[in-house]
């Protein structure tokens, strides 16, 4: 009986995964969808996997490309290197053409080796660390924008709001630090003066001593580069502190949380966000469609991941054909046609040539598009 | 308990206790190599890959089977010493520009402190308490590589530059397939012949009865420190050719998932015996992969796979026999 039972499991094990790897016949082109559909990132993965899904399905109905249809492959990463590696590896032994995905930059990392080897056009959908950026051999872009594009949106905007004396907050932490510095260096070569960098530890509930220094240095903005949880405290005592200049808030604090924590004070408050689908002007049929199909609303990385899918099958379709290096030139190409997300056009290292980040303001205890151009 | 006068009624049990017999085991084995030896020749990317990585897993489950499975001491930490063979390698290679073959020994003196500084507070804890510990270790190796500046913070270590041998850079995803396959080799040897070694019989002591083994005269502290030391020594080695092979190393590549991994590997295979550990690298590296095709479903009936198994042969697939 034990012998039957295990036997049993391991042939139904082997059935199953060996079943559907099957190659494609030439009226399909396999495009790999690279995201995490396991693990702590799944939730965002399945998003994206969905909104590719989508444009597919959209391009398929419109005659498909070069008149073949496309057939999406999931090449779950697991936000993990050494799973994206296997699943980048699957990929490109069943032949794919394409790839589009990539999410945590840790996992997207090793995996432009692998495509590289094989030269496929990989469109990069969300991953936007600036490491990505040496480490690729030319066969990737990056479609989303760097630290360094938003704290060049944050200077920008302090410039244009008449800003002279700049605070900037953070947390200590990689990411927030990260920012606070690229800014602060950025605001500073554009002629102006950081006032004041404070560091405030993470989960801390009193921040009166940065109140107080943030009145005394006389400051007429705030940049907090941390997320959300104290952020939204920070403003809150900032304003029952007696600070009236502006407030902005980087983009792991656009959560409408904030709202929450803050209340009141929240009001008038800038945060700078990524193109999520609620504030894009041309995403309101996307998002119907997406609610339709898959019966929720679409997440953070959805728009840029449909682009994506979108963008390379545009470049397909402009080269041609699909052989792998022409249509990598075409990526190379684009320039400025309009997407979900906005205008793409890259740069020498095949990154976005624009800043994609969006300033929302705070609102009626809501985010609202706020255009300051 | 089974004897070796007991006639195995189960196939499984009577397919083992054929290769029980040395020659027959070594037979075995060289087939295997042998087989291993020719796979990249026929199979494509993705094969080699994924049975680089599962070599690489043979390495580190035979690593804390020398912890767990040879000195019974629980270890849910053992990512740590895969991450101290790494980062040490991203970080003499990163940012101070040292040759990699020169960065080896470094790394591996800082895996045998690690070891020690390990090994040495837990001696005196036994059983939840040293899992809880090493649990803790783990994860403080982790927050470290994630908060300090030399470790890359969140975002680690890139462009790790690929070994040269005498002037071949190993490079290639076949490469390092064989790359793996030689250390995998080389583990089993090196388990092989510590678990026979005058060592090994004193793990088994410790293992049994740590005090009757005292009284015996086994200096309790040194072997299980001998056993830390050794166990993070594989680690780091696996490690080592893990941040080359990759080209980068992160945080998350060193969660304490990585460290369950490893120790089901260990316990799935047969805890103490270097067969069955080999078969639980496999199998956990393998499974996953096989069930790719299913999505978000592969984990799920990844696991009930895995029940089964430890349902069906509680003390693993291919367990211990020591008379």
């Amino acid at each position: 009986m034990t012998i039957r039972m295990t036997t049993l499991a391991t042939a139904a094990a082997l059935g199953i995964g060996l079943a559907g790897t099957a190659q494609a016949d030439d009226h399909e082109i396999l495009i790999g969808i690279q995201v995490p559909t396991t693990g702590s990132e799944a939730t965002y993965g399945q998003d994206m996997f969905n909104a590719a899904e989508l444009a597919a399905e959209e391009i398929n109905a419109e005659g498909g490309v070069l008149g073949r249809e496309l057939r999406l492959i999931n090449g779950d990463s697991a936000c993990d290197p050494q799973q994206s590696v296997n699943a980048a590896s699957n990929l490109v032994s069943r032949d794919v053409l394409g790839i589009v995905g990539g999410y945590c930059s840790g996992a997207t990392m090793p995996t432009l080796k692998t495509y590289g080897d094989e030269g496929l056009p990989f469109v990069i959908t969300a991953s936007n660390s600036t490491q990505l950026i040496p480490a690729n051999p030319g066969n990737a872009f990056m479609i989303n924008s760097t630290g360094a594009d938003q704290s060049k949106k944050a200077a920008d905007f302090f410039e244009a709001q008449g800003v002279e004396r700049l605070v900037i907050i953070d947390q200590g932490d990689s990411y927030s630090q990260d920012l606070a510095d690229l800014t602060a260096e950025r605001w500073e070569s554009m002629g102006n003066e950081v006032v004041r960098r404070e560091t405030v530890n993470k989960g801390e509930q009193d921040f009166s001593a940065v109140v107080s220094n943030v009145r005394s240095s006389d400051a007429d903005a705030v940049f907090w580069t941390a997320y959300y949880a104290d952020g939204g405290l920070l403003i809150r005592q900032l304003r029952q502190g007696g600070y009236r200049g502006t407030i902005a808030v980087g983009d792991g604090s656009n959560s409408p949380q904030l709202f929450e924590i803050a209340g009141g004070a929240a009001e008038g408050v800038f945060a700078f966000s990524n193109p999520t689908a609620d504030f894009l002007p041309a995403a309101a049929d996307f998002i119907e469609d997406y609610q339709a199909e898959y019966g929720q609303d679409p997440g953070p990385y959805a728009p840029l991941n449909y682009d994506g899918m979108k963008l390379l099958a545009w470049a397909m379709e402009k080269a041609g054909t699909t052989d792998s290096a022409a249509v990598v030139d075409a990526l190379a190409t684009a320039d400025g046609e309009s997407w979900l997300t906005g205008p793409i056009r890259f740069t020498d290292e095949n990154t976005l040539a624009r800043s994609n980040f969006i300033i929302l303001e705070g609102e009626d205890g809501a985010w609202s598009y706020y255009d300051n151009q | 308990m089974t004897t070796s006068t007991d006639r195995p009624s189960n196939l499984i049990d009577r397919l083992y206790a054929y290769f029980d017999s040395p020659r027959r085991q070594m037979l075995l084995l060289v087939g295997i190599v042998l087989v291993l030896a020719i796979m990249p020749l026929f199979m494509g990317r993705y094969t080699t890959t994924i049975m680089t990585n599962a070599l690489l897993y043979v390495v580190l489950a035979l690593g804390l089977n020398i912890v767990v499975g040879y000195a019974g001491l629980l270890d849910l930490g053992y990512a740590a010493f895969f991450a101290v063979g790494a980062y040490s390698i991203g970080i003499l290679t990163v940012q101070f520009d040292w040759n990699f073959w020169l960065a080896i020994p470094p790394a591996l003196i800082a895996a045998c402190m690690a070891g020690v500084i390990i090994g040495g507070p837990t001696l005196r804890l036994r059983s939840d308490y040293l899992a809880i510990v090493t649990l803790g270790f783990g994860e403080i190796v982790r927050f470290g590589a994630r908060n300090l500046e030399i470790t890359g913070r969140a975002s680690g270590l890139s462009n790790i530059p690929e070994p040269n041998l005498f002037g071949y850079v190993i490079n290639s995803y076949v490469d390092f397939y064989y790359v793996f396959l030689l250390l995998a080799v080389l583990a089993v040897i090196a388990s092989h012949r510590l678990y026979h070694s005058r060592l090994g019989r004193a793990w088994l002591y410790v293992r049994h009865d740590e005090d009757a083994a005292e009284a015996m005269g086994i200096n309790r502290v040194r072997v299980k420190l001998a056993a830390y030391v050794t166990g993070s020594v594989f680690g780091a080695i696996g490690g080592i050719f893990f941040s080359v092979n990759l080209g980068a190393i992160s945080p998350e590549s060193f969660s304490f998932e990585q460290s369950v991994l490893i120790l089901m590997a260990v316990i799935l295979g047969g805890m103490g015996k270097i067969h069955g550990v080999i078969l639980g690298a496999f199998i956990i590296i393998l499974g996953p992969e096989l069930l790719r095709e299913l999505g978000e479903l592969r984990l799920l009936l990844f696991a009930v796979i895995m029940l089964l198994i430890m349902l069906m042969r509680p003390s693993g697939i291919w367990p211990e026999r020591r008379h």
